[in-house]
This record gives structure tokens, C-alpha cells and sequence, in this order.
């Protein structure tokens, strides 16, 4: 006889786990709105390409006799899949469960996930739902207490994760306590709009804490955290936010020893858009749409931008160019002229530290009037997160290049010039260390007030000035690289992505700082 | 029929008001513009409809996310 019996107990208990809360427990989930880990799973992948990690996991149930009354599945769900053909880690709690607060073999699963993906250089997909721990069940039965002193801190494998890997958050419902650390211990985080809340501390903790009554949309719904950059982005649904995700890492290689995939495209490098003339106006104080110019330059349809509700002044986003994949930088002079306040320069940092750690190419257009200014402002200790921005910049060792669309002006200006930079300059651009109007009322602040006329004296120096502003003097004396025709901006960085195909190849490899949440 | 609060996406000033209450306004119609950072910023209707109400005049300060407009729509 062979080991029949067992072979069928190990098919048993592999049926057993997939069962979650039971039909009343995913009937409870549906009826929310909200699909099961497992429904999650499957519909962000490619089809039929999970591979579970442990898949009869599970805790023995006893009664008070001893008497085994069956299984409770682990209620972390944790494996292998594919997108695109890609090889990434998936894993999330199962709410169907307890509320997705981990039980003991669902919290070992949920410890591995990053172990996995670090270990076999895949990027990790968190899909989370849960409280975290709970008071319950700690302590009843004795033994050991906490862990052994010499065990590794918790964290340690997620703050490394971020160096090695892509890590992707979705908020797919209520994402409290430590889920909450986790979610934003990634390069990209989404939650769906209408079902998903993130919290610290939920509606309970907060009115015994602090005697104030909220709910938790009011706490850590959308709404809240488009603006707290909590999460990059808003997706409409637990749908939307896989197809935010797979997007997202289309654009990243799977981990730091690989190059970001460049894909074959049917855009012409040479194309020139006409529109690219008259995107600029003449009148400094109109503004223009420069989405639409980055969307003109880039390989049609390729632009995703991330964190678009957060640190407004900042566009941050990947798209590629002739297939190669890269950051873009750019200033949105909509939002107070795409100063650089304290969100904006968090944000900077943010993005140009991910784009460092897995070597994807910088493309910034320029268009900074400085950091922003006012009593607001110096509350918010901008000047701090500016210069920590400024610091990502020059010390990036990714191939940068810089577009000077519009304005620079100012220390924030650093923050757009990576080192050995590319520079293209439009005909459009204005640079200094002020712009003409501010710095002519404090250089010449004593001349303007002696003169018969100080408004007409005032207005008079700043036509002189802004008349030695032209953009050609800096051209002929190569203190940018090239004077272009904005319509040219496509074929010349298409040009530099071919110029720095040998550089990519040596950048891989972790770099020498750890990227932080 | 459901009013529209239109906000202010920054601080700043208000330059110019270009609507009347009562107007019929189009989606993507300028109801108020500001001026922020020297740059002006204008504020346009999300929806088709008519001005139900201005909260703000000329050179009053603005808040960013304070309503400046209602929209019937």
C-alpha cells in the first residue's frame, strides 16, 4: 500500500483553506461591495498563473475537550503570478476572516510575502484589508510572551523590500493600524474611491482618545487622502485600481539588477507636434497646460501619472520614450505657478528617489518660479522638504534630462538638474535668481522710492531686465546644450535615449541610499 | 435640479469676476479669475447651468478649497 490516504487528507485540506469565511462570510464581503482575496487575486493577474504559497494552510480548531472540530483557513492569501508575462508576488488578508486581522498562519504567510519577493527578485502586489493585530487571543493561554529579543524587527524586511523590489499597495477596503504602515511602505499606492478607508487609528480609537465622533470615510476615506498623499492615487473601483497596478509596474523592471523593459513602439521618434509652437504664451501671467505638452512629446498614450491630487504644483508620472520607460518632472503653473510648496517637494523627493532605485532616466520640464512663499508656507517648514528635494536631484545617478519650458527661478530650481544633465531651452524660458518683478522691487527698492515716478521708475527697470533675458545669450555661450525649437523637443530626447542605452546597462544593481516611505 | 459648489484649487486673490448671478454658464465657462503666485488662475464651471450665487467680489482674498461659486444645474 502506498500513501493514498494521506495524498487524499493533503487534497482535502488544500480544499479546505480555499474556503475562506465560508459562504456567509463572502456573502457579507459581496453584499459591501468588495470581492473576496482570492476574486482579487484572480482578477489582477493573467489568467490561470497563480501559484500559491502554502496552500493548506490553516488553524486546527479544538473544542474545550480537545476534541478537533476542523479548520479555520489561514487568512492570508500569498503567491506567485504573472502580468504582462512578468513574474511578480501577490498576497493579501482575507476578510472574510476575522476581519482580515491575522490569525497565526496567516500572519506567517503575510511576513513572507516581501521575504518572497526579495528572494526571488520579483516585484510584491499587496492588496489590503484588515485592522491588524488584535487584543484578542493575546495572552489567554500561557507560555512565552512577546518575541524572543533576538528576533528581527518586523519592519526590517519591508524597509529592505523597498530597495530591491517594485512594491505596489492597493487599498481594496478598511486599512487600519499596521496594514495602514504596510500600504504605504511602497513605489505606488491606490485605493478604491467608494470602498476602501485608511486609518491609523479607527472611528473607536479616535473617541476614546480624543472624545471626537467620525466615521471612517471621515477619517481616511478618498477625500482625505487625495490631499495627504497617503495613497497616489484614486481608483474608481477594486477593478480600476488592478488595472492602476499593472500599468504602474509595466513601466519598472522586476527588481534593481534589471533594466526597466523597453518595448517596441509604432511612434515615430521623429514626430513633431505643431501645436508645441503656440503651447507657451507670450503673457508670463496666462497659464497653459503642461500635460498636454508632456502627452505631445512622449510615446502616444504612454503618460501615467501618479499622485496627481497631492503636492498639486508637481507632476510626477512614468511614460516612455521610443519605448524606454521614464520619470517625467513637471511644473503645473496652474497651482500658485507651480511653486514648490512642502507637499510638492515631498512628492519630488519621493519619485526621483524610486526613479534612482530602479534606474529609470529622468525627462523634466521646467517651468519653477521657486519654492513657495508666504506665511503658510514658512509653517510648513518648506524650505526643509525643498532642500531635501534639491539633494535627490544632485545626487541622482540616473541620466537626467531637462527641458526649460518656461520659468526658473531660485534654489528650487537645483532641484530640476540632475548631475550631467541634458539641457534643451525654448525660446520661452526665463531664468535668474528672482523673477524680473519681485527682485526689481527689492535690488533697487532705494532708486524706485527716490525717483518722481516709482511705479513708472519700477516698471521701467523691469522692462530693462527682462529685455537682457533672452534666451540666446545662454545658447552661445553653452550654458544650456541646445536652443530648440519646442516642436523638436521629441526627436532630440529621443535622440539622448539612444545616447544613454550603455549607461543604463551599468546602473543596475541596489543603490547606495535606501528608498523610504 | 442640484446646486454645484465651485472651489478655489488655490489662495490667492480675486482679479476678476466674469459672471452675474442668474447668468447661464456652459461647462468649462470662466465664472471667476484669480490671481496667485502673479499668475492668473482661472475658475471654470463644472457643469452647465445657471450662477446661483458668488461668494466672492473683486480683490477679496481666497482660501484654497473655499467656494466661490454655486452652480443650478
Amino acid at each position: 500500500m502506498g500513501w493514498e490516504e494521506e495524498v487524499q487528507e493533503i487534497h482535502r485540506r488544500r480544499k479546505l483553506a480555499k474556503q475562506q469565511g465560508g459562504e456567509e462570510g463572502i456573502a457579507k464581503q459581496h453584499a459591501q461591495g468588495r470581492l473576496t482575496v482570492r476574486e482579487r487575486i484572480d482578477a489582477l493577474l493573467d489568467p490561470d498563473t497563480f501559484e500559491e504559497q502554502g496552500k493548506a494552510t490553516a488553524i486546527p480548531d479544538y473544542d474545550g475537550d480537545d476534541k478537533f472540530l476542523g479548520f479555520v483557513p489561514a487568512n492570508y492569501v500569498v503567491g506567485f503570478g504573472k502580468i504582462e508575462g512578468r513574474r511578480v508576488v501577490v498576497g493579501g488578508e482575507d476578510f472574510t476572516l476575522k476581519g482580515g486581522s491575522p490569525n497565526a498562519a496567516g500572519l506567517r504567510k503575510s511576513v513572507y510575502a516581501e521575504h518572497l519577493a526579495v528572494q526571488y527578485k520579483a516585484p510584491l502586489v499587496r492588496m489590503l484589508e484588515g485592522g491588524g493585530g488584535s487584543v484578542k487571543g493575546g495572552g489567554r493561554r500561557g507560555g512565552t510572551v512577546g518575541d524572543p529579543v533576538f528576533s528581527a524587527p518586523r519592519f526590517r524586511i519591508i524597509a529592505d523590500a523597498m530597495g530591491h523590489v517594485p512594491i505596489v499597495s492597493i487599498a481594496c477596503g478598511a486599512v487600519a493600524g499596521f496594514p495602514a504602515g504596510r500600504l504605504v511602505a511602497a513605489h505606488f499606492s491606490v485605493m478604491s474611491r467608494r470602498t476602501a478607508q485608511i486609518l491609523i487609528g479607527g472611528p473607536a480609537l479616535v473617541e476614546r482618545a480624543l472624545g471626537v465622533s467620525m466615521t471612517k470615510d471621515e477619517l481616511g476615506g478618498a477625500q482625505v487622502h487625495a490631499r495627504s498623499g497617503v495613497v497616489d492615487n484614486l481608483a474608481e473601483d477594486e477593478h480600476d485600481a488592478f488595472v492602476q497596478a499593472r500599468r504602474f509596474l509595466g513601466y519598472l523592471p522586476s527588481s534593481v539588477d534589471q533594466r526597466a523593459p523597453r518595448t517596441a513602439t509604432d511612434d515615430s521618434p521623429e514626430r513633431m507636434e505643431e501645436e508645441l509652437l503656440h503651447a507657451v504664451p507670450r503673457n508670463a501671467r496666462t497659464g497653459f497646460d503642461m500635460r498636454a505638452i508632456v502627452r505631445m512629446v512622449m510615446d502616444i498614450d504612454s503618460f501615467f501619472e501618479i499622485g496627481a491630487t497631492y503636492g498639486r504644483s508637481q507632476i510626477t508620472g512614468l511614460a516612455r520614450l521610443d519605448g524606454q520607460p521614464v520619470g517625467i518632472l513637471a511644473n503645473d503653473c496652474m497651482v500658485y505657478a507651480g511653486a514648490m510648496t512642502a507637499e510638492a517637494a515631498q512628492k519630488y523627493r519621493r519619485f526621483v528617489e524610486m526613479c534612482d532605485t530602479f534606474h529609470l532616466p529622468i525627462v523634466n520640464f521646467v517651468d519653477q518660479p521657486g519654492f513657495m512663499i508666504g506665511p503658510e508656507a514658512e509653517r510648513k517648514g518648506t524650505i526643509r522638504y525643498g532642500m531635501a528635494a534639491v539633494c535627490a536631484a544632485v545626487q541622482a545617478k540616473v541620466p537626467w534630462a531637462s527641458i526649460q519650458v518656461h520659468k526658473g527661478f531660485g534654489v528650487a530650481t537645483a532641484a530640476h538638474y540632475g548631475q550631467d544633465a541634458y539641457v534643451l531651452s525654448w525660446p520661452s524660458v526665463e531664468t535668474g535668481a528672482l523673477p524680473v518683478e519681485g527682485g526689481v522691487a527689492v535690488a533697487f527698492h532705494r532708486e524706485i522710492a527716490a525717483a518722481d515716478d516709482p511705479e513708472a521708475r519700477r516698471r521701467e527697470l523691469e522692462e530693462q531686465l527682462r529685455a537682457g533675458r533672452s534666451p540666446f545669450p545662454r545658447a552661445e555661450s553653452f550654458a544650456v546644450h541646445e536652443l530648440i525649437d519646442p516642436r523638436e523637443t521629441r526627436p532630440a530626447l529621443c535622440r539622448w535615449i539612444d545616447w544613454i542605452q550603455p549607461l543604463l546597462d551599468d546602473l543596475t544593481g541596489p543603490t547606495s541610499f535606501p528608498v523610504r516611505p | 435640479m442640484a446646486r454645484v459648489e465651485v472651489e478655489s484649487e488655490v489662495t490667492g486673490k480675486v482679479w476678476k469676476v466674469e459672471v452675474g448671478v442668474g447668468d447661464r454658464v456652459a461647462e468649462g465657462d470662466v465664472l471667476v479669475i484669480l490671481e496667485s503666485m502673479k499668475m492668473e488662475i482661472p475658475v471654470e464651471s463644472p457643469h452647465a447651468g445657471t450662477v446661483a450665487e458668488l461668494r466672492v467680489a473683486a480683490d477679496e482674498p481666497v482660501q484654497e478649497d473655499q467656494v466661490v461659486a454655486v452652480i443650478a444645474t
